[in-house]
């Protein structure tokens, strides 16, 4: 019955969103579910599909559509969640291309856009990952703490890649770092071996392998394949159990910057953001099965909490389904303190809107083909 | 870059280059028989590779439920077009091939997976699934269509692509799958180190390539295929079905592909959509052969092995870029030298 | 294209733009944005048979010049869109040069190179934002107006639409339509006839270069953004697509391509999930499915298939009444016109024509015959420029054909048919028969696509008109070339290559394949052109057709000549009567000529 009814109302969708909807809040997500950015896509919306209907005492329909990767469609979907339904807030999207395509949506028609990627933030976009700078300079910490003088970098080709070096450069330099190889390689290729040779020829003494998911452990395979004895460094992107299962013998002994999500079970109890990131977990791997949750499921949990926190703020002023709604709905984001969730604790500003701080890093080691926290 | 970086380079571009050439030549051996230009020819790689996964984690692979609709479909159909004609005496063959023959694969894959058989076993499987898989595929998109331009018959074929790449998406997931090579011994060769399963791929590449040379040149089901390629009409003139010739030579691309499949993932890791790039280097090589000619496709499929290998060690971010443009003076040359084709035989 | 039929699609656009949805506007646009795209590669693919995988990068490149330009100079889009235009057209005059000269699907494969090169430069340049793109790109203007709105662009997006779709009609339906149509390299055809295909294939080209770069300039200040992402290889796929689902050979198919694809899709992304409860994974298999299924029912895409079952438009009268063309002056009856002098033609060791000679004076039918595999059609590559000869001396009016194109021989007032009726199958045999007169008209895509061609393509009409009521088919004018059955194939090509105004009339075995009635009808068309004063070379193997008919033989076997004369003369000499009866002792007595 449910689905006739979704029959229905994707049929009569001009009349039907027409229609003034009653304290009904609505979410709109555009995620990569497909493409080239699927793994992350499908976890995002995987968590979204797994959030409650009902937030308080208001009901909360969520519409998630698929954008493939690709910012054309992005920008076609977010219009279609503005202009058709309605939406209040934008979730989304996976890809940074793609986030920063549905940013002019939001600021123009001034509906709340919370990506998923970490993107510059403007007047109505907040982004909620941990953003490159903050990840890399735990890295370079860890490798100024532990004497490395020369580091090479092996990337994805596409803006993470080009995010992630800028930032690996930002502050290898000042730590006394040299950063003597650039390479870079795309999501399916099937050899990264010149890649590997021409990182080995400049002799370095840490490997930094910017990417995410299973992709990542490749390079890491064909390091330790060519005798490679230097440590390797990941970043969050990578950690996860499919990577784990990919990279096997060949990730033992690497380190990565994570969220606390990708070791939630090892955080004290007295850290907020342990109960929410066990209650996702446990929300989504009985669904999806064990070790299935990663940290971007943890981004798409965290915009829900943002809007759940913020919304009896929001609805004091306007109902949803307005413009002042959206308004208020973005006022109210600003204003937001110390919202805690499952990948960060969240403070924003005006000025702010990442809104997050060094207690979303965390420095995780591999060991038995296992994270665990490292300090 | 010195002599023994360059070397292993070398051996990398092969290795990968050998794979490219498993299907370099089916696809000639398709366009050949079919006209048809088979980009979907690396879904056949990604499911016999990600279907060997499923086994080592001791998985049915999920995509024996397309294999399962496929067949009943296609018998179905098959079963009342020969009733139409009043040949209801073929229906029994037609069972035999398009739903026994899979449903034993289906039901050996669903038996054998959770026991973990060795190896050679779930190699095995992974590939009769894809095999089985490709004639049905043909029947379904291209059969009723079987004399249609060489344009449409592309878009028939990209679409299947999608299609095809969707299901692996489906049935396999988003993220990648990697299995142990299947020889995992490392030969020192001086300086070099050469990679046992390099060494498998160019084995096979050369029994691959033995086989089918001596295939069609040996049997009559060979030169069957060989009398479609090189004529269409005169082949079905003397009473090759069309039809046949199509299936088997999709069962073959299959076959091929499969087989590649589980060489690659071996060496490299595997995603839903690893097919598709897979196979558009194979068709780079196969043009270079003017997919006609089966030594130049492989020697070519090789040579694009090797310079994606060099590229990436130059200028990793321009790999594709530089394998791309190299192709275009090898084009002009071939369109210089090379023998015209005939018209409509193009896009 | 009807100027009534153009007002109701105008109209019903305008309709559309105050009674749709704003999400639908938004589509819309995404729509008419491609549907520009998609009519270069109608033009391009589907009636130049030149099908192209780089689009998308001219898309880009405009997209990306327009976005670079206006946030780092600040000029105003309206000054960037020549400047797009012009750098587009320079890049695809040089790709094309490049690549053009690819033949079958070397051409696909070659534009497919270059496109995805060009897209890593996109991603690589610092300059250009690299993956992350140029954004807040400024939005465009109009006399103070802000085109910020879906509507505002939505005009604008759909006239650049209907404007283009106009001009392909303009040029389709003209001199240069019926060059770029007439099959290009693939076939010796076109060059036989003038077309320079060359120079065709690079006009095509660059206009659909340019109406991608339109689209380009465009989309960047639609969406506001760019990114490598839209200008690779997934979006030259998408484009092909819809050339080829909405019908290649159909301006109209390229807007109904453009619909199907990207609203089908924006539609099934909403229904599927609403059906099944999951996102984005089957979308892609069932609209997979969908395009599969529709091209298995039509196959050449929606809109012939639609048109079949559509009443046939009535033809246009052609104008009875429009200015002859320029005829060239006839020569005197009995002087030499054609000149062989001992012509070899040697491929590697064989010589597939060895020392011949021979003449041909104005006036007469000669004939040129001898068993199969004596050299015939290589002699009458070789006169016409098909092939260039090893060694000898062709003469025309006493000027060498050495060295000369088919082209040029043409020009000369050398004109040839096929030994396969090389009609274009899908157009009208008026067309096929004023593609013929194609070196006695001027107007290039220019003058074509906008519609200053009117005069002379009358009188191009009318030529052909004339012509083919001279062969006696002025009836069928307007039927498809291929309904016809062989033998008026045949005489249809005899009108197209009286269409150039020759001197001289090449007739590659004109007779075979003919029943008797067609023969007869044939000889009697030949000789009523003699009596007209053309001059005839024929190929033929049909004794009995030639013997009736021609004033002098010349007989060849294995690459020589064997015999020269009148046909009683050729009939009568025994080395003729041995290269084709293989030695007999006896005279044969062979039928006299009536």
């Amino acid at each position: 019955m449910k689905r006739l009814l979704g029959l229905a109302a994707a049929l009569a969708l001009p009349i039907v969103s027409a229609q003034a909807e009653d304290a009904v809040l609505t979410i709109g997500a555009t995620v990569s579910a497909t493409g080239p950015a699927a793994s992350l896509g499908i976890s995002e919306k995987n968590t979204i599909e797994l959030l409650p209907k009902a937030m308080g005492s208001v009901a909360v329909r969520y519409i998630i559509l698929d954008d493939g990767g690709d910012p054309g469609r992005c920008v076609r979907n977010a219009k279609q969640l503005v202009e058709e339904y309605k939406a209040d807030v934008i979730f989304g999207s996976s890809t940074i291309p793609c986030s920063i395509a549905i940013g002019d949506v939001a600021n123009q028609t001034k509906t709340t856009q919370i990506a998923l990627a970490p993107i510059h933030t403007s007047d109505y976009v907040f982004s909620l990952p941990q953003t490159a700078d903050l990840m890399v300079s735990g890295l370079v910490d860890h490798m100024k703490a532990k004497g490395v003088k020369q580091a090479a970098y092996l990337g994805f080709a596409d803006s993470l890649g080009d995010h992630n070096y800028a930032s690996f450069l930002k502050f290898a330099e000042p730590a006394g770092i040299k950063v003597s190889a650039n390479e870079r390689f795309a999501r399916n290729d099937t050899s990264v071996t010149a890649q590997v040779l021409h990182v080995m020829q400049v002799k370095p003494d840490a490997v930094f392998i910017s990417a995410s998911g299973t992709p990542a452990a490749l390079p890491a395979a064909e390091l330790k394949q060519r005798g490679y004895k230097g440590q390797i460094y990941f970043l969050h992107g990578a950690i996860n159990s499919p990577f784990l299962r990919v990279g096997a013998k060949n990730v033992e002994g690497t380190i990565a910057t994570a969220g606390p999500f990708s070791v939630a079970r090892e955080l004290p109890d007295s850290n907020p953001i342990k109960a929410h990131a066990m209650a996702l977990i446990n929300a989504y791997e009985s669904k999806h099965g064990t070790g299935s949750a990663d940290a971007f499921a943890a981004y798409a949990w965290d915009a829900h909490e943002l809007v759940k926190a913020v919304l009896p703020q929001a609805m004091a002023k306007a109902k949803p389904g307005t413009p002042e709604f959206r308004v208020a709905l973005h006022d109210a984001l600003e204003a937001s303190k110390e919202v805690a969730g499952a990948g960060a604790i969240y403070t924003m500003s005006a000025s702010n809107h990442n809104g997050i701080d060094n207690r979303a890093r965390v420095l995780v080691g591999i060991k038995d083909n296992k994270f665990f926290l490292l300090q | 870059m010195d002599s023994q970086i360059a070397l292993i380079l070398i051996e990398d571009g092969i290795a990968s280059g050998a794979i490219y050439a498993l299907l370099a030549l089916t696809m000639v051996l398709v366009f050949a028989t079919t006209r048809i230009l088979l980009v979907s020819q690396g879904e056949f790689v990604t499911f016999a590779a990600l279907s060997f996964a499923s086994f080592q984690l001791g998985v049915t692979p999920q995509i024996v439920w397309l294999l399962g609709a496929l067949a009943v479909i296609v018998s179905v159909w098959d079963s009342v077009d020969a009733l139409r004609e009043g040949l209801g005496r073929r229906i029994p063959s037609i069972l035999a091939f398009n739903l026994l023959l899979p449903a034993a694969v289906i039901a050996l894959s669903l038996w054998a997976a959770p026991l973990k058989p060795p190896v050679l076993v779930q190699a095995a499987l992974s590939v009769a699934i894809v095999t089985v898989l490709g004639p049905l595929v043909y029947r379904v998109a291209f059969q009723p269509v079987a004399s249609s331009s060489v344009r449409t018959l592309f878009v028939i074929a990209i679409a299947l692509h999608f299609v095809l790449q969707g299901f692996g998406l489906l049935f396999f997931g988003a993220e990648g799958f990697r299995a142990d090579p299947l020889l995992d011994i490392d030969i020192s060769l001086g300086p070099v180190l050469i990679k046992g399963q390099a060494i498998l791929s160019l084995a096979t590449l050369a029994v691959l390539t033995a086989g089918l040379y001596a295939f069609f040149e040996f049997t009559l089901l060979g030169k069957a295929l060989r009398a479609t390629a090189i004529n269409r009409v005169g082949a079905r003139i003397v009473g090759i079905r069309t039809p046949l010739a199509g299936k088997m030579a999709f069962a073959l691309s299959a076959f091929v592909g499969g087989v590649s499949g589980i060489l690659a993932i071996g060496s490299t890791t595997i995603y839903y959509d690893s097919g598709f790039l897979i196979g558009l280097k194979a068709v780079l090589g196969a043009i270079c052969g003017a997919m006609l000619s089966y030594p130049i496709a492989i020697a070519g499929s090789i040579g694009v092995g090797v310079l994606e290998a060099l590229a990436a060690f130059w200028a990793s971010a321009f790999t594709e870029a530089v394998v791309f443009s190299a192709l275009v003076p090898v084009l002009l040359w071939l369109s210089l030298y090379a023998a015209p084709t005939e018209e409509g035989h193009e896009l | 294209m009807r100027l009534r039929g153009l007002l109701i699609i105008a109209a019903l656009i305008i309709a559309a733009s105050l009674f749709l949805p704003p999400f639908y506007i938004t589509l819309a646009n995404y729509v008419g944005l491609a549907s520009i795209v998609v009519l270069g590669l109608v033009l391009l693919g589907g009636a130049g048979g030149l099908m192209s995988f780089g689009q998308a990068a001219f898309v880009g490149l405009a997209a990306y010049a327009t976005a670079y330009l206006t946030l780092s100079y600040g000029l105003s889009p309206w000054l960037t869109l020549p400047v797009g235009l012009v750098l587009t057209g320079i890049l695809a005059y040089v790709l094309g040069a490049l690549t053009l000269r690819l033949t079958g699907h070397y051409l696909p494969i070659g534009t497919l190179a270059w496109s995805i090169s060009i897209y890593y430069v996109f991603a690589n340049v610092p300059a250009l934002g690299k993956h992350d793109g140029l954004a807040d790109i400024p939005g465009l203007s109009l006399f103070g107006l802000q085109l910020n709105s879906g509507r505002g662009f939505f005009y604008l997006i759909w006239a650049v639409v209907l404007l283009a779709v106009v001009s392909i009609e303009n040029i389709l339906d003209s001199r240069f339509g019926r060059a770029v149509r007439s099959g290009g390299r693939t076939t010796p055809m076109a060059e036989a006839l003038g077309v320079d295909t060359a120079r065709v294939s690079m006009a095509i080209f660059v206009y659909a270069a340019l109406l991608a770069a339109v689209s380009g300039w465009l989309y960047a200040h639609f969406l506001r953004f760019v990114n490598p992402t839209p200008f690779g290889l997934s979006a030259s796929i998408e484009y092909f697509f819809m050339t080829v689902i909405g019908g290649a050979t159909s301006t109209w198919g390229a807007i109904v391509g453009a619909v199907f694809y990207i609203i089908g899709k924006q539609w099934l992304q909403t229904l599927i999930p609403a059906l099944t409860g999951r996102v984005g994974q089957l979308d892609v298999i069932v609209f997979g499915l969908i395009i599969v299924g529709i091209l298995h029912y039509a196959r050449q895409g929606m809109v012939p298939f639609v048109l079949q079952w559509m009443p046939r438009r009535r033809p246009r009268d052609v104008d009875t009444n429009a200015e002859p063309l320029r005829r060239r002056a006839q020569p005197q009856a009995g002087t030499e016109l054609l000149r062989v002098a001992n012509v070899e033609k040697r491929f590697g060791g064989l010589a597939a024509v060895n020392g011949v000679s021979f003449d041909i004076r104005a006036g007469e039918i000669v004939a040129l015959i001898g068993p199969n595999g004596a050299g015939k059609t290589t002699m009458f590559n070789l006169i016409t420029g098909v092939a260039p000869q090893t060694a000898g001396e062709v003469s025309f009016c006493g000027q060498s054909l050495r060295g000369r194109r088919s082209r040029q021989v043409l020009q000369q007032g050398v004109a040839r048919t096929f030994q396969h009726a090389l009609l274009r199958p899908h157009m009208s045999v008026l067309e096929n028969v004023a593609l013929g007169a194609h070196t006695r008209g001027r107007s290039g895509i220019a003058r074509a696509a906008l519609r200053l061609d009117r005069r002379e393509e009358r009188q191009l009409l009318g030529e052909a008109r004339r012509q083919l009521e001279r062969v006696g088919l002025g009836d069928v004018m307007h039927v498809q070339a291929d309904s016809l059955p062989l033998g008026k194939q045949r005489v249809v090509e005899i009108a197209r290559a009286l269409a150039a105004d020759p001197l001289l009339l090449l007739l590659d075995e004109p007779a075979a394949g003919l029943r008797y009635e067609e023969k007869v009808s044939l000889a009697k068309l030949l000789t009523g052109l003699r009596a007209e004063g053309m001059t005839l070379l024929l190929v033929e193997h049909d004794m009995e057709f030639v013997m009736n008919l021609v004033d002098r033989l010349v007989v060849m076997d294995f690459g020589e000549k064997i015999a020269e004369g009148r046909p009683d003369e050729v009939q009568a000499n025994p080395r003729v009567i041995e290269a084709y009866l293989g030695g007999v002792d006896e005279c044969l007595p062979l039928k006299r000529a009536g």
